[in-house]
């Protein structure tokens, strides 16, 4: 009873509820539940919500696409280091 | 702009997601009972796991208050577990052969430092995703696709991808080479691996798995006694340490792939996807950052250790003029018999396994997590296997896959366990990018932004990479410039 007690309180102030008193707590009690976690930790939450697209700026455009282009190019050249080598087992 | 955009809830929920958002800039730090109470109807297995685990540790923090090191300690104890594993994780059966290939070829006097360093420049980027999971609740690849788009998540999802797969193809090889040593058939080896990677996520429970893979990963720790019986020059280590000296000699070329290997059996963009989607799965909160900070600590300093005494073990082999590299299968254990005996290169590839296994089960788990981010489907160990069968079919499919690979006659082992580091090495620097683009944006991270320092540092770290990717891509395109 006391834990429902400070469970109501939870609901109302949004603080964390930790009912020291329970060895193993009624996690059956889906307020219980939602009180010990952040409003984006609920999986029904977390999947309908979404953090929007940002706007990126041509600097941060740019970056990443040279970014893109050396990853690319690093590529061609493991693939070149790596016929050497094959090449050199010959 | 607000941060979030939120559709197709009911309008009740709507109206107190709304509230939340007028609130506080950044909602997820509010207790769902107070932000969402609505959401009673539709709890999951997921969450009621992730209660209980965040139970445990209030229950924890309550009574660590005040001078009881115990409570502390239990609290502790709870967060710990993404960092240590992502570390030890990436101490695998590649870079544990490649910090090997260091000491056999090289000796101690600039890789024992460097090493050293690749593990700081480790932390500064991990720590990061610690902060990102715990104040968004979001994976990495989540966070990609939501705040640049598809058109930038696929670009990354596809280095993580390739990266993932091709590192995880190595630690079977890992996994083969060490049990090879105790006269494991192969396709015993690698089939015995499978079963342990199924049977940890098995639990259904995200804490089940930490724990039983946080068990696996101590073994680590194995390279540090056959370190030991290799009698090390402890004068010289010591003056490596501060002086970084001797510096490594012959090709200019094999120096720098090398150095390009050892950055990347620390770094790699797998570790940034599973720290974050582990630290979620975990059911971090903000005030859990500086526990997930000390956590990451830990799992950096344990790894150093472990893979500076894979070094040191392997120094006999530089000593007495013998290269590593004439080992097919990268027997190093075998190859050290003479000069550590038989239990110490006993010791050396039960290493090896354990690091390949350990590295198998938390890539796979990385691949599984970033799909099930992507695909917006369920995405957590604590899911039971009906619920989430996507994601655990991509775990176990991507690690059968490997395996497979693996058990195909002469594959080329350590050219391979080489040229994997080398390419996260070089796929690095664009994952450093989203990161740091993210972990300083106000609106998904609020106070917890970067500070200067460590955006210094972490800019800092991907102008090392990339300045190293280069120097590897003259090297190999000009080898007469470094008369090679």
């Amino acid at each position: 009873m006391a834990d429902r007690a400070n469970l109501n309180e939870t609901m109302e102030s949004g603080a964390p509820f930790v009912p020291l008193s329970a060895a193993r707590p009624n996690l059956r009690d889906p307020r219980l539940v939602l009180s010990l976690l952040e409003a984006d930790q609920v999986v029904a939450a977390k999947s309908q919500t979404h953090f929007g697209r940002r706007a990126l700026s041509l600097g941060i455009r740019l970056t990443l696409w040279a970014l893109r282009g050396y990853v690319l190019l690093m590529m061609i050249i493991v693939v070149v280091s790596v016929l050497r080598a094959l090449h050199g087992a010959r | 702009m607000s941060a979030r955009e939120r559709n197709s809830l009911s309008s009740k929920s709507k109206a107190s997601t709304a509230r939340a958002d007028a609130h506080s800039a950044h909602p997820t730090t509010e207790s769902a009972s107070a932000a969402a109470p609505e959401l009673i109807g539709l709890l999951t297995h997921e969450d009621i796991d992730r209660a209980r685990d965040r139970y445990e540790v209030e229950r924890a923090r309550s009574r660590g208050q005040g001078p009881r090191a115990l409570g502390r300690f239990r609290l502790l104890w709870l967060l710990v577990g993404p960092g240590i594993l992502v570390f030890l994780g990436e101490n695998d059966a590649p870079s544990m052969l490649s910090y090997s290939a260091d000491g056999a070829r090289h000796g101690i006097g600039f890789f024992l430092p460097f090493v050293l360093l690749t593990f700081v420049m480790g932390f500064v980027v991990q720590e990061m995703t610690v902060r990102l999971g715990a104040v968004t609740h979001r994976g990495h690849a989540e966070l990609i696709f939501d705040r640049f788009g598809s058109f930038w998540g696929f670009f990354s999802m596809g280095d993580l991808v390739l990266g993932n797969f091709l590192t995880l193809i190595t630690e079977f090889i890992g996994i083969r080479a060490g049990l090879g040593f105790f006269g494991i058939r192969p396709v015993v080896a690698v089939g015995g691996a499978l079963v342990i990677v199924v049977g940890a996520i098995g639990t259904g429970r995200y804490w089940t798995w930490e724990r039983i893979t946080m068990g696996l990963a101590i073994f680590n720790g194995l390279f540090i006694p056959a370190a030991i019986l290799a009698r090390p020059n402890w004068h010289a280590a010591g003056r490596a340490l501060l002086t970084w000296s001797p510096l490594p000699r012959g090709s200019h070329y094999a120096v720098i792939v090398l150095i390009l290997a050892t950055i990347g059996a620390t770094i790699t963009p797998w570790m940034l996807f599973f720290q974050q989607s582990a630290v979620v799965d975990k059911g971090m909160q903000p005030r859990d950052i500086s526990a997930g900070r000390f956590d990451t600590f830990l799992g950096a300093l344990l790894a150093a250790l472990f893979a500076i005494a894979a070094i040191l073990a392997t120094v006999p082999l530089f000593r007495h003029g013998i290269t590593a590299a004439q080992f097919e299968k990268a027997e190093f254990a075998q190859a050290l018999v003479p000069w550590i005996g038989q239990a110490g290169a006993a010791l050396f590839a039960l290493g090896i396994f354990e690091a390949g296994m350990v590295a198998a089960i938390a890539i796979s788990t990385s691949s599984a997590y970033a799909f099930g981010e992507v695909l917006h489907t369920g995405h957590s160990l604590n899911r039971p296997l009906r619920d989430a069968w996507p994601f655990y079919l991509t775990l176990t499919g991507s690690a059968c896959a490997a395996a497979a690979l693996v058990l195909i006659p002469a594959f080329p082992l350590e050219f391979v366990i080489l040229i994997v580091n080398v390419i996260a090495v070089l796929a690095m620097p664009p994952a450093l990018a989203f990161l740091l683009l993210l972990v300083n944006d106000r609106e998904v991270m609020g106070e917890h932004v970067n500070g200067f320092w460590a955006n210094l540092a972490g800019i800092g770290v991907t102008v090392l990479l990339i300045s190293a990717g280069i120097g590897f891509g003259l090297a190999t395109v000009f080898p007469q410039w470094l008369g090679g």
